[in-house]
């Protein structure tokens, strides 16, 4: 885990897998946040976008 | 490398969020603004002045929005933005304009898909490059926009639908079995994985999207249908945008040396 090499490596499996479901955890947390909070305020100011992605909304 | 990757997907999903909302101002938010005229009215009631004959409608529309739109840039609140009776508190964050609110809701929502691209990918090891991301999109678009969409099409306000907390759940479940069904379909070789792909896709479907039990209502059908095409549009531009704009980035910065 010590070596850095200068020229990026392709991702060993762990990392791919860390990577991933990192990616995944956080891109679902906005999307949730932007699209299906159940929040006035986070409605109000998604309102447009939640209506244009087809977003169950009200 | 992770970071590197994280915000490779971060970057386009951005972009693709500023795209989306010229996108969504040129045709979407119109019908949107439009249709708020009718929402809360009874059905059959009488259409607001200048939205009745069929000619001037699209004018009309055209004016509405355009008037809708300066408005909504300068006012910090719409007043038809907040659906009365609905909420006892809300408005837009911090006094933006409605504009504000939709861009920074984009921005959000793309940073938030382009994560769930990239990690898809990552999870399903099939990298995204310049050459499939237009694929990436298109999937991406089917699984979260098209398929759901089946159950559950694009509803403008003042549409009636089923319980809201259902239709979510539903929603959900029909995405995350799509993505299951097009990963066996288009990444697997097997036959067997193939039929298990459609089935996943179809189960959803089957089982039947929450409808409401009255289905009468104020907005007309047509801007129904013009609205309905054009968020799945939309959407389709947004997704290709993200995945070709993603497979750039990961060529560009991340492909091994």
């Amino acid at each position: 885990m010590a070596t850095t090499t200068v020229s990026s490596v392709p991702l060993s499996i762990n990392d791919r897998i860390t990577a991933g479901i990192l990616a995944l955890l956080i891109g679902g947390f906005l999307v949730f946040g932007a699209g299906l909070a159940n929040s006035a305020v986070l409605h109000d100011t998604a309102h447009d976008v939640r209506h244009s992605y087809g977003f169950p909304c009200h | 490398m992770i970071v590197k990757t994280l915000l490779a997907a971060l970057v386009a999903g951005l972009i693709a969020g500023v795209f989306m909302t010229a996108a969504q101002e040129l045709r979407v938010v119109p019908l949107i603004l439009h249709a708020e005229e009718y929402e809360g009215k009874e059905p059959g009631a009488e259409p607001p002045a200048g939205a009745t004959e069929g000619q001037q409608q699209h004018s009309s529309l055209q004016g509405s929005s355009l008037i809708g739109e300066i408005l909504s840039a300068i006012s910090p609140i719409t007043p038809a933005y907040a659906h009365e009776g609905e909420h006892e508190e809300g408005g837009i964050m911090f006094g933006m304009s409605r504009f504000s609110g939709t861009l920074l809701a984009n921005l959000v929502a793309g940073a938030g898909f382009g994560l769930l691209l990239a990690g898809a990918s990552l999870v399903f090891n099939h990298p995204i490059t310049l050459r499939n991301g237009a694929l990436w999109g298109a999937c991406g678009w089917l699984a979260v926009h098209l398929l759901p969409a089946i159950g559950l099409p694009p509803e403008l306000p003042g549409f009636p639908a089923a319980d809201l907390h259902d239709r979510q759940i539903w929603w959900i479940a029909t995405i995350v079995l799509s993505v299951a069904g097009l990963y066996l379909i288009v990444l697997r070789g097997e036959i067997a994985a193939k039929i298990i792909g459609l089935v996943l896709i179809a189960a959803p479907h089957v089982y039947g999207a929450p409808q409401p039990s009255d289905i009468s209502s104020p907005v007309p059908a047509v801007l129904g249908a013009e609205f309905a095409v054009a968020a799945l549009a939309t959407t389709l531009a947004f997704w290709i945008v993200l995945g070709v704009i993603s497979g750039y980035l990961n060529d560009r910065f991340l492909k091994p040396a």
